[in-house]
């Protein structure tokens, strides 16, 4: 199936654009998007110590470049991982929504990289869906089965949601908002799947998995940030 | 400077360094699913274009008319530095944004 024409040498974009979600679906994105990133707000500065703000910035820019590494996919196109499990891992799920919105923002305006209108949607897909995903299953899995397995398994199934979310904001389009992405589910669903179980799952379970074992190795403390005060990153 | 802060700092600065493979390594690739300039597919019947509304200045994390692959290159490697001062600093505003809040 070709479903596309590509200009020679164009640099892939890894987000959704403008022009595929319909009005309605980039408004209520930003509708659940605005309290949520109204609550990390407050979070992150009265509960970041002055040395984890540092780290979130550095972690930030650490998803920003992740997310430049394009791999490429059997079935001939590309996908990315993003690094919002990484860093809930290490500074909690709230201070990784702020991260990776960030740089979804910069992608946004300065490079054209995912559309203005969509960034409600890219950042509930990639900020807050897999961050919390990521999260929460390291957490249930991190005593059973050791920290570096639980990160890599956790990364790696966080960010196949997050992009079934994504599958799914395209795929409603042909039903709900004509003229947009002209795919519907039974096409976007197994699309987005295949990339990412094949791809950026790994890929994100590999990166996640490594720098886990390399600081729980070298500075074990540093996995120990969001026990420190559960209540307020968890 | 804190350790970990500078060998966080040498390890991003080593990614940026090989940060063209991450368009290199895709270069005969299709677009990622859903992120096509132009769709033409006989199979489905469609024929669509998506609208573009903004222009950025930096599209696709190039500098335009950098088409062959040293020059892309180069602009990936601007503009993966570009992207990455530029998340550093507004993360550490909004942190600063919120401390000058809570203070008031």
């Amino acid at each position: 199936m070709i479903y596309h024409i590509k200009k020679g040498g164009e640099i892939k974009k890894m987000h959704i654009p403008d022009g595929y979600l319909g009005p309605a679906t980039c408004a209520v994105m930003f509708a659940v998007m605005i309290p949520i990133w109204y609550t990390a707000f407050k979070r992150v500065g009265e509960k970041l110590g002055p040395k984890e703000v540092p780290m979130l910035a550095v972690l930030s820019a650490v998803s920003f470049l992740v997310m430049m590494f394009n791999w490429p996919v059997p079935d001939g196109t590309t996908a990315h991982m993003v690094g919002g499990t990484l860093i809930a891992i290490i500074l909690g799920p709230w201070a990784a929504l702020i991260g990776v919105t960030v740089a979804l923002v910069i992608q946004a305006f300065f490079f054209g990289d995912g559309g203005i209108t969509a960034l409600g949607a890219n950042c509930f897909n990639m900020a807050f869906v897999l961050p919390f995903v990521g999260y929460y299953l390291y957490r249930l899995l991190e005593q059973r089965i050791g920290k570096i397995a639980a990160s890599a398994l956790a990364a790696y199934v966080a960010i196949n949601i997050a992009a079934i979310c994504a599958a799914i904001e395209f795929g409603i389009q042909p039903y709900i908002a004509p003229g947009y992405c002209p795919y519907g589910l039974n096409l976007s669903i197994p699309a987005m799947a295949f990339a990412h179980i094949t791809t950026a799952g790994p890929v994100a379970a590999v990166v996640t998995g490594a720098v886990i074992g390399y600081l729980e190795k070298s500075r074990p403390d540093l996995l120990e940030l969001t026990k420190i005060a559960p209540e307020v990153r968890g | 400077m804190e350790t970990w802060l500078k060998r966080a700092l040498i390890i991003i600065a080593i990614f940026v360094a090989i940060v063209p493979l991450g368009i290199l390594g895709t270069w005969n690739c299709g677009d990622a699913w859903g992120e096509w300039g132009e769709v033409q597919d006989s199979a489905h019947g469609i024929n669509w274009t998506p609208e573009s509304y903004f222009g950025a200045p930096l599209p696709d994390y190039n500098v335009e008319g950098w088409d062959n692959k040293l020059m892309a290159s180069v602009g990936y490697w601007i503009s993966a530095i570009i992207g990455i001062a530029l998340t550093m600093l507004v993360v550490l505003g909004i942190v600063k944004a919120q401390e000058m809040i809570r203070e008031r």
